[in-house]
């Protein structure tokens, strides 16, 4: 799936490189910041806070002068699962050159959980799948004095998807009925499906 | 900078409104093995009409059985297949008998003999396209009854999906819902039971009497005239009872500690001669003259076992000793045939010995098939007939050392072995 993204993404680039002759192609941005959220609900109907560390950099072409299309990649802590956010995305400036601008952003994609280790033993296996990422986001740049790099701020809502499986292994020896409800040699399968939903607070540059 | 002063506070708005709205969710599923209980009025099962059928595709083999020209299959819990095997290398499919509860069979003159949950049921076979329903022996097997109202209770390997992991409690399930008793093929009738006529069966024929097996009692039917076999008596057995295997006057019952052997000069009321006790395993027996041949297995409900061949002298009835054990893979069934010996090694393929010499056994390997797998064999009259996870295959097993496959019917839902 990445792969084809990741296609995706190179051509589209391509694509912007031969319709867009502006003076400047490339856009880059790095941010780092905070994930907040709120777990689910404990056994007492409480939820917890979550505070996590969110990092991100986005790369892409402007489309047209206000306009920049491109994908991002990045770091989320959630709690003890590290993500990392792959996605297409979309930035829009508001402004005049020289000022600050108003950008709002789209990124659309998936996390991959491919940091967290693979737990394997005679007896059961677990593992974390990565899922669906969305995140819309609108912020401000300030323009340095002589410089093209500007300060951003940005403001995001985050939605990402991650599985987590535990599953015991039919013992050497046992015979199964052949089903497709389990993968084959488990004996049962825990799906524990997350969504996690984070207010994103980042600052970082814009070159 | 006014209009950016309002669009800041846009963003702070929209940013709180965000914040408050930001919380997770977790779904969690659980899927596992199960066996699940099914009650049944024995009334309603009584009230089903038998008929032969259409040639069925064989979904999960279990017990087989030649009888002349043909070969019966059984469909665990669901009926015997019926096939022409004239010519081993190209079996042909002929019909279907439905029978619910169905675990095993056996033939005696032109009659068969099957379970139909607690009651045995004898069929007509002089007429292999028009097989009939003879006689009916009603509650024999009657540890299939929940109480005495005429309700049984079977269970069927299901595999199913909760919401909550907590074992299906709330449904009453108990400990059915224990994964680890799922596929455990020697406790229910209506798991998926391996076995033929071969050294797993649980029927066997010897003396103008049938001999009915379940997990601790032997139930003796006089079938002197074989159209009307009569329940003579049950004997109790023990615990773990799970294969039996005559040899002249004798019964060589295998259980999972050990072999019970049985005196049956006087057929219908076999006498206990000896217990050989060994570690719990699963255990088929095959018995010449001089020796049985006792495979004990790691698996299913006999944890804790070990994989190998036992060699037990019994020259003595009375007095078994264990004269050799070799270490094996994961042996299941096995089939003796003059002078060689067939096992069944699960997942691991299938082994033939020439077993002479019973001392060195190991050192007489003649053939390791790694890629049939098998759970069962019989050795037949025209063919090695091999029961596996993908079907059922036959061997020209004229010269042990090089088997040649015959035919293989496929299956449509084969069995996983791990």
């Amino acid at each position: 799936m990445f792969r084809k993204a990741k296609l995706l993404i190179l051509g589209f680039l391509l694509f912007s490189v031969t319709c867009v002759a502006q003076e400047k192609l490339y856009f880059g941005q790095t941010e780092i910041g905070f994930l907040v959220g709120n777990s689910e609900e404990q056994w007492d109907g409480n939820r917890q806070r979550r505070f996590d560390v969110s990092f991100m950099t986005f790369h892409g072409a402007h489309i047209t002068k206000n306009n920049v299309v491109g994908f991002s990649l990045g770091i989320d802590q959630y709690d003890e699962i590290s993500v990392i956010p792959i996605a297409l995305g979309w930035r829009g400036f508001l402004g005049k050159d020289g000022k600050p601008k108003i950008f709002g952003g789209l990124d659309v994609g998936g996390g991959s959980t491919i940091l967290e280790k693979k737990v394997s033993d005679e007896w059961s296996k677990s593992w974390y799948e990565g899922g669906s990422l969305i995140s819309p986001s609108v912020g401000i740049s300030f323009p340095f004095k002589k410089d093209k790099t500007t300060l951003s701020f940005s403001f995001a809502y985050k939605r990402q998807q991650v599985s987590h499986y535990w599953g015991s292994l039919i013992q050497p020896g046992s015979q199964v009925v052949a089903n497709d409800k389990l993968p084959p040699g488990y004996n049962s399968l825990t799906e524990n499906n997350f969504l996690f939903r984070s207010f994103v607070f980042r600052a970082g540059l814009i070159f | 900078m006014k209009p950016l002063y309002s669009a800041s506070s846009l963003l702070f708005l929209l940013s709180v409104l965000m914040f408050s709205s930001c919380v997770d969710e977790v779904n969690s599923s659980y899927t596992y093995h199960t066996m699940m209980p099914i009650y049944l009025e024995m009334s309603d099962v009584r009230a089903r009409i038998i008929t032969t059928e259409p040639a069925q595709p064989i979904d999960n083999p279990g017990k087989i059985y030649i009888y002349e020209d043909y070969l019966f299959i059984n469909e665990p819990t669901k009926g015997i297949h019926i096939l022409n095997n004239s010519n081993p290398a190209n079996p042909i499919n002929l019909s279907f008998i439905p029978i619910a509860g169905n675990v095993d069979m056996a033939v005696n003159g032109k009659i068969l003999y099957a379970d139909n949950y607690v009651d045995l049921l004898a069929f007509d076979l002089s007429n292999i396209n028009n097989i009939k329903l003879v006689k009916r022996v009603e509650d024999v097997f009657t540890h299939m009854y929940t109480h005495a109202t005429g309700e049984i209770i079977t269970f069927r390997d299901t595999v199913i999906t909760t919401e909550s992991p907590n074992w299906g409690f709330e449904d009453g399930g108990g400990w059915l819902m224990n994964s680890s008793m799922s596929f455990s093929a020697n406790y229910s009738a209506a798991s998926q039971s391996y076995g033929t006529g071969g050294s797993m069966a649980r029927f066997t024929l010897a003396n103008l009497h049938l001999y009915a097996v379940d997990e601790s009692t032997m139930r003796v039917f006089d079938v002197e005239n074989p159209a009307d076999p009569t329940f003579v008596k049950p004997i109790d057995l023990g615990w773990g009872i799970e294969t039996i295997f005559p040899f002249q006057d004798k019964l060589f019952i295998g259980s999972n500690r050990g072999m019970h052997i049985y005196d049956a000069s006087t057929p219908n009321s076999p006498t206990r001669m000896a217990v050989y006790e060994h570690v719990q395993a699963c255990d088929p027996v095959v018995v010449n003259e001089d020796y049985a041949f006792v495979t004990l297995r790691n698996g299913n409900a006999c944890w804790n076992g070990v994989n190998e061949l036992q060699v037990i002298d019994i020259k003595d009835l009375y007095k078994p000793t264990l004269k050799k054990s070799y270490s094996m893979l994961n042996p299941h069934g096995l089939g003796l045939a003059g002078d060689f010996l067939y096992i069944a090694e699960g997942s691991h393929g299938l082994k033939s010995f020439n077993v002479s010499d019973v001392m060195n056994i190991d050192q007489n390997q003649l053939e390791f098939l790694t890629n049939q797998k098998s759970v069962d064999l019989i050795p037949g009259p025209k063919s090695l007939i091999v029961i596996g996870p993908d079907g059922v295959c036959q061997f020209d097993y004229s010269n042990p050392a090089k088997l040649k496959k015959l035919s293989c019917i496929q299956v449509t839902n084969p069995t996983k072995f791990y």
